[in-house]
C-alpha cells in the first residue's frame, strides 16, 4: 500500500470511529436535551394546558413528572411508548391504567438513558409522581421481576394500585433487542401524597 | 521493522495487538484481517465480562419477596362447568376444586377467563362437608376479610374480577392432601346471529400483552439467553398479593388441570344443528330439552368452548319476553328478531374513507391500511360516490368533495393509496371534521370509515365532534395494528352508529373487512324505539337502542316502574317502517333479569369513563348498584370466611401461583413490549475500537516513516 494509501485508510477507519462515537453520543444527547425541553411544556401543562407538545412536530407530551430523591432521578413521563417517543424520555405503555388511577401503570424507558438507574433501585425506595392535574402520589419500590417477554406477561391486575418502571435486561448487555425485561413493582402509598415533591 | 516474516503460530488476536498490527499490516487484506480480529475480541470480551455480571439473577427470578422455602408444588386445578339454557338466559356454574397434593398448608392463586358479558354473582365455598356462602362486599374489603382470615388460618376464599372477562380467585388454607372447592356463578344473555344462538365459555386467558409500539420478529433465542428464561417464569414462592406478574403456563395435562362440560337447553322448542365448535360432544334430546356433554369426560383447559345451536321455528319467529320482579322495580328483558330483509342496500352510498398516516402507523399497521382501503374501494359500485383523506400532522383529500366511483375515478384512487406513508403527528380532529364537512348529496347514504391505530390524546374533543356534527351520516371504525386504542374506537363508533372492527394482523384484512364491508352494504335497522303504556317509567340498560345490521336481534333489558301490562310496541326504520307489538300479559318470570340489568346498567355507567366522567364519581354510582343487586364488578367482590380454625399456628402458609393451561397453538410472540435498549452503548464501543485502531495504525505509521 502507498504512504498515500495508508494515510486514507487511517483516516477513514478514525473517521468512522468518530461517526460511531457521535452516533452513540447522539442518543444521549437526545435524551438529555428532550427531557429539558419537556419541562417548558410540562409547566405549561400544570398552568391548566391540555396536550402540550415540547415542540411543534412532536407526536407526543408529558402526562407526568417522576422524581426519586435517592436516585436523584427527575424525568418527564410522555404519554406513549412508542420507539420515537422513549429517544425523548419514558413513556406510558399504552392499555395499562392512566398514571395516579387505581390501576397498575407501566411506564417503559430505556435501559442506557432514563432508567439507567434501575438497577441501583432497591426495595422501599419511594417514588413520587405528579400528573398533569397537579395531584401527587407516592410509591415504595415493593419487587422486581425478570422477565422473558417470549413467556411471560406483566398482567395488568391489581387490587392496589401500582407503577411499574419497565426496561431492558440485562441493563449492560451490549447488544440491544434482547428478551429480556426488567420491571421494578411500586405500591402506592396512601396518606403521604400531599407533601410528596 | 522486523524482518522475520514467519507467522507466529498463535492466531493474531491472541498476540498483543500492536505487534500484531506490525506483522500484518504489511498487505492491506493482512491489515484488515488483524484489524477486524482485534476488533472483534474487544466486542467478545466487553460482552464476555457483562454476561459475567450478570449470571446470577436469571429470567423468573423474584428476588425481593422470595422467602426461600422449599419448593412446594402449585395445587392441583380441576373444572366443571354446569351451564342451565333456559330460552335466552344461561346460568352457568364454574366449580374449581383445588387440591392440595403437598405435606404443606398452601394458598392457591388462580387467574381465569369468563364470558365478557356475564353477571358474576354467587359463589360458594366448599370444604368437605362444610359449605360456606359468599357475599358481595367492596373489593378492599373482601381482600381485608380474606387476608384476616388467611392469617388466622382459616379456610377462605375471594373472587375479584380484574377486567370485565378476567377473574380471579384466591384460596386460603388448603391443608395437606385437602381439596377445597369454589362454585362461581355467573348469568349470560345467550347471543344470537340470524336466528343461530351460541354461547362461548373461554378457557384460556385472553392473550392481551402489554401493548407496545415496535414490534420485532426477527428477535430469536441466542446463546446469550439463560435457559431458565425458556421455562421458568414467577416463582412459585410469590406473595398474595393478587396480581404483579402474569401466572405461569404449562402443557395441557388432564391430571393436573382439566374440565368437564354439562349443557342443558330448554329453549321451549325443539332444536335443530346443536354442534360444538372445538370439542367432540354427545347430544341427548327429550322433546324441548337438550342436554350436551363432551365425548371424553375430562379435557384440557387448552381451547375455548363453543356450542351453537338453532330454534326450530315456523313462520315469524317468535319474541321472547322476560322479567323479574323486585323492590326496586320490574325489570324487562326482551329479545326480537327483525324480519330479515336478504338483499343489498338499494340506496347508493358515499363512502369517505379517513385514514392515518401518522408515524406511529410506520411498517406493519399502513400495510395492513392500504390492503384494507383497497379492500373497501373494491366493494364501490359506478353509482357510489368516495373520497380518501389521510392525515398526521395535517391532512390532504384525494378529492376535495365525493366523486362517483368511476372506473377512473377509482384507479386514481388506487394510486393514491398505494403511496400512502407513514410520518409525523396525529392531528385527528381536522381530519375527521373535513370527512364531516364534504357536501352530501342527500340521495347517498354517508359512511364514514376510519382506520387508525388510535394513538390519541383528545379523546373528549373527538367525540364531542362526532356528537356534533354526525348528522345523518354513519361512523365505522377499523382498529390496526398491535395496540389500537380499542376503547376510544368502539366508543366513537357508538357513537357514530356504526361498528368497530379490529384488524390485528395482515392475514385478518380479507376476513375482517367482508364482515364490515357486508354491514356497510346491507340493510339497517334503525332508530329503534319501544312503546310502553302510558304510566310506565323505563330505564333501558344499554341506555340506548342502537342500530341493527343484518342477522341481529333486538335486545332491551330495562328496568320499569309502575305496572307492565298492555301492549308494547318497538317501531325501526329499516326500507320502510317494521313495528312490531308484543303483548306484555303473557310475559314468563325468570329469576337473573334484574341481575341481567344491573349488569348492563354498569357497564353503562362505567363507559362514562371514555367520556372524560371522573373515576370517583363513577365509582360512587357503581357501587350503590353493585351492593343492591348483588353482583361482582371493579369495585366489588365475593368473599367466603368459613370461621372455623383450620390451619393450627405453629403450620407456615405456602402461595402458590395456579399456572393456567398454554392455549393450544399458541406462541408467545416477542412483539408488543416496548423496546427499551437503546444502540448507544454499541456505537459507542465500536467507536472507541475505532478510534484505537486508528491510533495504533497511526503510530505505526509513524514509525515506519522515521525508519
Amino acid at each position: 500500500m502507498t504512504l498515500r494509501g495508508r494515510k486514507i485508510f487511517i483516516a477513514a477507519v478514525a473517521l468512522l470511529g468518530i461517526w460511531e462515537l457521535s452516533g452513540g453520543l447522539y442518543i444521549h444527547a437526545k435524551a438529555w436535551l428532550a427531557q429539558k425541553l419537556i419541562a417548558t411544556a410540562w409547566a405549561r401543562t400544570l398552568a391548566g394546558e391540555k396536550d402540550v407538545r415540547p415542540w411543534p412536530w412532536a407526536d407526543t407530551w408529558p402526562i407526568a413528572r417522576l422524581k426519586i430523591e435517592a436516585a436523584h432521578v427527575d424525568l418527564y413521563v410522555l404519554a406513549d411508548a412508542s420507539g420515537r417517543s422513549l429517544a425523548f424520555g419514558p413513556g406510558l405503555v399504552s392499555g395499562t391504567a392512566p398514571l395516579g388511577s387505581e390501576g397498575a401503570s407501566i411506564v417503559a424507558a430505556h435501559r442506557d438513558t432514563h432508567f439507567r438507574f434501575l438497577k441501583e433501585l432497591r426495595p422501599g425506595t419511594m417514588l413520587s409522581l405528579q400528573t398533569a392535574d397537579g395531584r401527587k402520589y407516592l410509591y415504595k419500590v415493593s419487587e422486581a421481576h425478570i422477565l422473558d417477554v417470549r413467556a411471560e406477561r406483566l398482567s395488568l391486575d391489581d387490587v392496589v394500585p401500582t407503577l411499574t418502571l419497565l426496561t431492558c435486561y440485562p441493563f449492560d448487555a451490549v447488544v440491544p433487542g434482547g428478551p429480556l425485561r426488567y420491571a421494578a413493582v411500586a405500591e402506592r402509598v396512601e396518606g403521604i401524597s400531599a407533601n410528596a415533591m | 521493522m522486523p524482518t522475520h516474516t514467519a507467522r507466529s503460530p498463535v492466531p493474531p488476536f491472541f498476540a498483543l495487538p500492536e505487534i500484531a498490527f506490525r506483522e500484518y499490516v504489511r498487505r492491506p487484506r493482512d491489515a484488515f484481517i488483524g484489524f477486524f480480529s482485534v476488533l472483534c475480541v474487544l466486542l467478545l470480551l466487553a460482552t464476555a465480562a457483562h454476561a459475567q455480571s450478570e449470571d446470577f439473577i436469571g429470567a423468573g427470578t423474584l428476588y425481593l419477596r422470595s422467602d426461600a422455602t422449599d419448593v412446594v408444588q402449585a395445587p392441583r386445578l380441576h373444572t366443571d362447568v354446569t351451564m342451565k339454557v333456559t330460552g335466552i338466559i344461561a346460568r352457568v356454574q364454574v366449580r374449581q376444586r383445588f387440591q392440595n397434593s403437598s405435606d404443606n398448608w398452601v394458598e392457591g392463586l388462580y387467574a381465569f377467563p369468563l364470558p365478557e358479558n356475564s353477571a358474576v354473582d354467587r359463589m360458594r365455598m366448599e370444604v368437605g362437608e362444610r359449605v360456606t356462602i359468599g357475599e358481595i362486599r367492596e373489593k378492599v374489603e373482601a381482600q381485608k376479610l380474606y387476608e384476616q382470615a388467611r392469617e388466622s388460618g382459616q379456610h377462605a376464599s375471594v373472587v375479584h374480577q380484574s377486567r370485565p372477562n378476567l377473574f380471579r380467585t384466591a384460596v386460603a388454607n388448603i391443608g395437606p392432601g385437602q381439596t377445597v372447592a369454589i362454585t362461581i356463578e355467573y348469568l349470560e344473555i345467550i347471543e344470537q346471529q340470524a336466528g343461530r344462538y351460541s354461547m362461548r365459555f373461554p378457557l384460556t386467558i385472553t392473550p392481551r400483552y402489554i401493548p407496545g409500539v415496535t414490534v420485532d420478529q426477527g428477535a430469536v433465542v441466542t446463546d446469550e439467553t439463560p435457559v431458565a428464561a425458556l421455562t421458568a417464569a414467577v416463582s412459585p414462592h410469590d406473595t398474595a398479593v393478587l396480581g404483579d406478574l402474569q401466572p405461569t403456563l404449562i402443557a395441557p395435562d388432564t391430571s393436573s388441570q382439566s374440565v368437564s362440560f354439562d349443557v342443558d337447553i330448554d329453549a321451549g322448542v325443539a332444536l335443530k344443528d346443536v354442534a360444538s365448535t372445538y370439542h367432540a360432544v354427545k347430544v341427548d334430546t327429550h322433546d324441548s330439552r337438550t342436554h350436551v356433554r363432551l365425548t371424553s369426560e375430562r379435557v384440557a383447559p387448552d381451547h375455548d368452548f363453543e356450542l351453537a345451536w338453532t330454534p326450530q321455528v315456523h313462520g315469524e319467529p317468535a319474541a321472547a319476553l322476560f322479567h323479574e320482579r323486585t323492590e326496586d322495580g320490574d325489570h324487562v328483558l326482551l329479545m326480537v328478531m327483525p324480519p330479515q330483509e336478504d338483499m343489498r342496500v338499494s340506496t347508493p352510498r358515499e363512502v369517505i374513507f379517513v385514514i392515518d398516516t401518522s408515524g406511529s402507523m410506520e411498517g406493519e399497521s399502513i400495510r395492513q391500511a392500504r390492503a384494507a382501503l383497497l379492500k373497501g374501494l373494491a366493494s364501490l359500485k359506478p353509482t357510489d360516490r368516495f373520497s380518501i383523506i389521510q392525515f398526521n400532522s395535517i391532512f390532504d383529500c384525494l378529492f376535495a368533495q365525493p366523486v362517483s366511483a368511476t372506473p377512473d375515478n377509482l384507479a386514481t384512487a388506487r394510486h393514491y393509496v398505494a403511496a400512502l406513508r407513514a410520518t409525523g403527528g396525529t392531528e385527528m380532529l381536522p381530519a375527521l371534521s373535513a370527512a364531516f364537512a364534504m357536501e352530501a348529496s342527500g340521495e347517498h347514504l354517508r359512511q364514514i370509515v376510519f382506520m387508525t391505530d388510535g394513538a390519541v390524546g383528545n379523546e373528549e374533543q373527538l367525540m364531542q365532534t362526532i356528537r356534533a356534527k354526525l348528522g345523518d351520516a354513519r361512523l365505522f371504525t377499523i382498529g390496526i395494528g398491535s395496540a389500537p386504542n380499542a376503547a376510544f374506537m368502539r366508543k366513537a363508533a357508538q357513537m357514530g352508529r356504526g361498528t368497530f372492527t379490529y384488524i390485528g394482523s395482515i392475514d385478518e384484512v380479507d376476513q375482517k373487512m367482508s364482515a364490515l364491508l357486508q354491514k356497510l352494504t346491507s340493510p339497517v335497522l334503525t332508530d329503534i324505539e319501544l312503546h310502553w303504556p302510558s304510566n310506565a317509567a323505563v330505564e333501558y340498560a344499554p341506555a340506548q337502542v342502537r342500530d341493527l345490521y343484518l342477522g341481529e336481534p333486538v335486545v332491551v333489558v330495562a328496568r320499569v316502574q309502575g305496572e307492565v301490562k298492555g301492549m308494547l310496541a318497538i317501531t325501526g326504520h329499516s326500507s320502510g317502517v317494521w313495528m312490531r307489538q308484543i303483548p306484555l300479559h303473557d310475559v314468563q318470570g325468570r329469576e337473573g333479569v334484574a341481575t341481567l340489568w344491573a349488569r348492563n346498567r354498569i357497564e353503562d355507567l362505567l363507559d362514562a369513563r371514555a367520556s372524560g366522567v371522573s373515576p370517583d364519581e363513577i365509582r360512587s354510582q357503581v357501587l350503590p348498584i353493585a351492593l343492591r343487586y348483588q353482583l361482582v364488578t371493579d369495585y366489588t367482590s365475593l368473599v367466603a370466611v368459613d370461621h372455623t380454625p383450620a390451619r393450627p399456628a405453629s403450620e407456615g402458609l405456602d402461595s402458590q401461583r395456579v399456572p393456567n393451561t398454554l392455549p393450544q397453538g399458541s406462541a408467545w410472540p416477542v412483539a408488543t413490549y416496548p423496546k427499551t435498549a437503546t444502540p448507544a452503548e454499541l456505537h459507542l464501543i465500536v467507536g472507541l475500537c475505532l478510534l484505537l485502531a486508528a491510533a495504533v495504525l497511526f503510530m505505526n505509521e509513524r514509525r515506519r516513516v522515521r525508519s
